[in-house]
Order: structure tokens, then sequence, then C-alpha cells
């Protein structure tokens, strides 16, 4: 791999994981109740333990999220 | 199971099992770094470190892989198999902490971006190590039952299964990296040897699978005979096959038949008990009711139910299998 491709790659990644932390924190804080009930009442240390997963896969949680809104 | 959410469902067992991984790293590394240092007095301690995180993830990994192989051939293994995702959260850590000092040893402080660094030079080597660092990351961060119901037992499997393929690339990383560089063959044999007997494991479990996948003898309306009732323990189970397992359980003076397929992770419920009028998974202890194959209120997972009956001491089993929770009369003993 070049190190033009490479920087386009990792700054295509730091776009996407800040994007990613900008989501999880309100997520994980606010609404993650709504895709899972048990998550509702569930403690921070929880919320604490999914947020690494929340930033890796936040388009399909926003999806869900949408489709539970829309649910409503 | 559990209604709402905790982090972690510590118990003694857990807490035993941790703190038996935890003890065992640092005696490993310590006497990794201890006999380095015999053997090599001009070696830095974070070259000692470095290989002693490299060696220990790589040994973590043949573990849990051999896990679920050794639990198919002997139940006496299952208590390995209760926790292993704390064994898998730790491996990713010990990796992602031999990661982090490479990186820093041998790609920081230059002109270049320490990641641009380590994904362009060498052999390629080190992004065979990032790629199976990232597949160890998501099942590292996926680990809690949050992402099994969000991901769907199904997706998080096959995300799960990835640990194939991430060993595959570690395998990669080490015979590109270190080998390539090693003058004595003690790696390269342990590295082949770790490979042989995970691969052996995995034939001889998938053999001792295979003689209970064999699909019972139909009779002419398509039922299957389950047996005569007298060989099916009270409380257990039987387990005979039309495509699919099915756990045919005797409890109460009665039979019921539910799928063998535990909703939570797949584990095998004809193994199990009927404990306190449930049938009771022995992997994690998920349990349905065998009248209808639903966990108990306020629990929502379902089971496919299966049609019995018991003609002159011997079950039959109707093989078309019921939508998951659909109640079914049970067969009187």
């Amino acid at each position: 791999m070049t190190p033009d491709v490479v920087h386009g790659a990792l700054f295509a990644l730091a776009t996407y994981l800040v994007i990613g932390s900008v989501v999880a924190v309100p997520f994980v804080i606010f609404d993650i109740g709504r895709i899972d009930p048990a998550a509702k009442a569930a403690p921070w240390t929880f919320r604490a333990l999914v947020l690494p997963g929340v930033v890796a896969m936040w388009p399909l949680l926003v999806r869900r999220l949408t489709q539970s809104r829309k649910a409503r | 199971m559990s209604v709402s959410y905790t982090a972690v469902g510590w118990n003694r067992a857990k807490k035993a099992y941790d703190a038996t991984i935890a003890s065992g790293l640092v005696v490993y590394v310590a006497l990794f770094c201890g006999v380095g240092f015999a053997a090599h007095p001009n070696a830095t301690i974070e070259t000692l470190l470095i290989r002693a995180l490299a060696t220990a993830s790589f040994l973590m990994l043949h573990v849990i892989l051999s896990i679920g192989p050794l639990c198919r051939l002997s139940p006496r293994f299952l208590p390995l198999l209760y926790n292993r995702r704390h064994l898998g959260v730790t491996l990713f850590l010990v990796a992602l902490a031999h990661a982090v000092f490479a990186i820093v040893q041998f790609h920081a402080l230059g002109n270049v971006n320490p990641l641009v660094s380590l994904l362009t030079s060498g052999t390629g080597f080190q992004t065979f190590g990032a790629a199976a660092l990232c597949i160890l990351f998501f099942m590292a961060a996926t680990s809690h039952d949050f992402w099994l119901a969000t991901l769907s037992p199904r997706a998080w499997k096959t995300l799960h299964m990835g640990v194939y393929f991430a060993y595959a690339l570690i395998v990669l990383h080490v015979a590109l990296g270190a080998l390539h560089a090693e003058s004595y063959p003690v790696l390269g044999i342990a590295t082949g040897a770790g490979m042989a007997s995970l691969l052996t494991l995995h034939v001889f479990a998938a053999f001792h699978e295979r003689a209970g996948d064999r699909d019972a003898a139909r009779l002419n309306d398509g039922w299957i005979d389950a047996g005569p009732v007298s060989d099916i323990q009270d409380g257990r189970a039987r387990v005979v096959c039309a495509e699919e397992r099915i756990a045919v359980f005797r409890y109460e003076g009665k039979i019921s038949a539910v799928s063998d397929v535990c909703r939570h992770q797949n584990g095998p419920l004809g193994e199990g008990r009927v404990i306190d009028g449930c049938i009771t998974c022995p992997w994690h202890g998920y349990q349905y009711l065998p009248g209808n194959g639903r966990s108990p209120a306020p629990f929502t997972e379902k089971v496919p139910t299966f049609d019995v009956r018991v003609v002159d001491g011997r079950v039959y089993v109707n093989p078309e299998a019921h939508e998951p929770g659909t109640p079914v009369q049970p067969a009187h003993v």
C-alpha cells in the first residue's frame, strides 16, 4: 500500500470514529433503552462497556433508532 | 438471563475464572522476561515485553479455539466455556498492548505518521496483525448480551466465527514477521504444532458430533421413533435428529419435545435438565417451559416445539417444527 492510500484510509477511519463518538455518547445515555428495553435501567458501567461497540457500529444503531421511532 | 442488563453478572465462578486468567498472564509475562534477560542480557525490557505479550496472546488464542471442540468431546471442559468471552476480551487487551508497545518502539518518534509507517514498511506482516486486531476488537466490543440481542444471534455468531479468520491472519503475521527474522526453529515448530493441534481437535470433534447428526429413521407417517420412554431419565432428554436436533424431555410423568438449540448462544438444550419445571440450558442457564418452548416471564426467548406421542411405551416425534413458542400438548407416560 502506498503512503497516500494509507493516509486516505486513516483519514476516513478517523472521520468515521469521530462521528461515532459524537453519536455514541448521547445514545448510550438517552436512547439505548429504546432499542433494547433491558438496557433502559442499566447502570453506567454497562453503558461504558458497550460504548466502544456503539462507536464502531453507529450507523446500525442510528438505523435501529430511526426504525423504532417510526414504529411508535 | 437478566431483566435489566448489568456490565458483568459477577458470581464466584466468574471471579475465580478471571483471577486465574490475570494471575496466569502476570506469571507468564514475568517468566518470559526473566528467562529472556537470562538468555539475552543485552535485550531491552521493551523488546521482551513486546514478545511476551505477543506470545501470550497467541497462546491464549490457541486455548480459546480449543475450548469449543474440547467441550464437544467431553463435558468436563464445560467450565472453561461458560466464561470464554472473558478470555476473549482479555486476549484483545493483551494483543492491543502488544500492538501499542510495538508501534511506539518501532514506528513512533520519526518523520512519518506511526500508523502510516506501520502499514507501509517491512514485509507487510504488520498489516496482517492490524487486521487481526480489528477483528478481535469487534469481538471484544460485542461480547455483551446486549449485542447478541441487537445484532440477532445469527449475525452475532457469524461475527464471532471471525475468530478463525483472525487466527489465520495472526499466523501470517507471525510467519512473515517473527519467523522471518528468527534464526532458531523453536517458534516455527511451536506455531506448526499449535496449528496441528487445533486442526486435530476440530476434526475429532466434528466426527464426534457427526454421530449425533445422523437422521433418525422415519415411520410411514413421517414421525420419528425416539426410542423407549424408559431410556429417557426423568428430568433429562434424549436427542434425536431429523435435519435438525430435537430434544425430547421427560418430566413430571410427561414427554415434550423442543429444538435442541438454545436461543442464547446455540447451546445444546438436550444436554440440560428440567429444573423448577423449566428446561435449563447447560451453558448459561437460559430456561424454557417444555410445554410451549417459551422462557418464563418476563423473559421473551422462544424455541420451536414439536408434537409428540407415546405408544406402547415408545416415544414418537413429529419432525415438522412449530413456530417458536407454540404450545404443544405433552404426551403422558
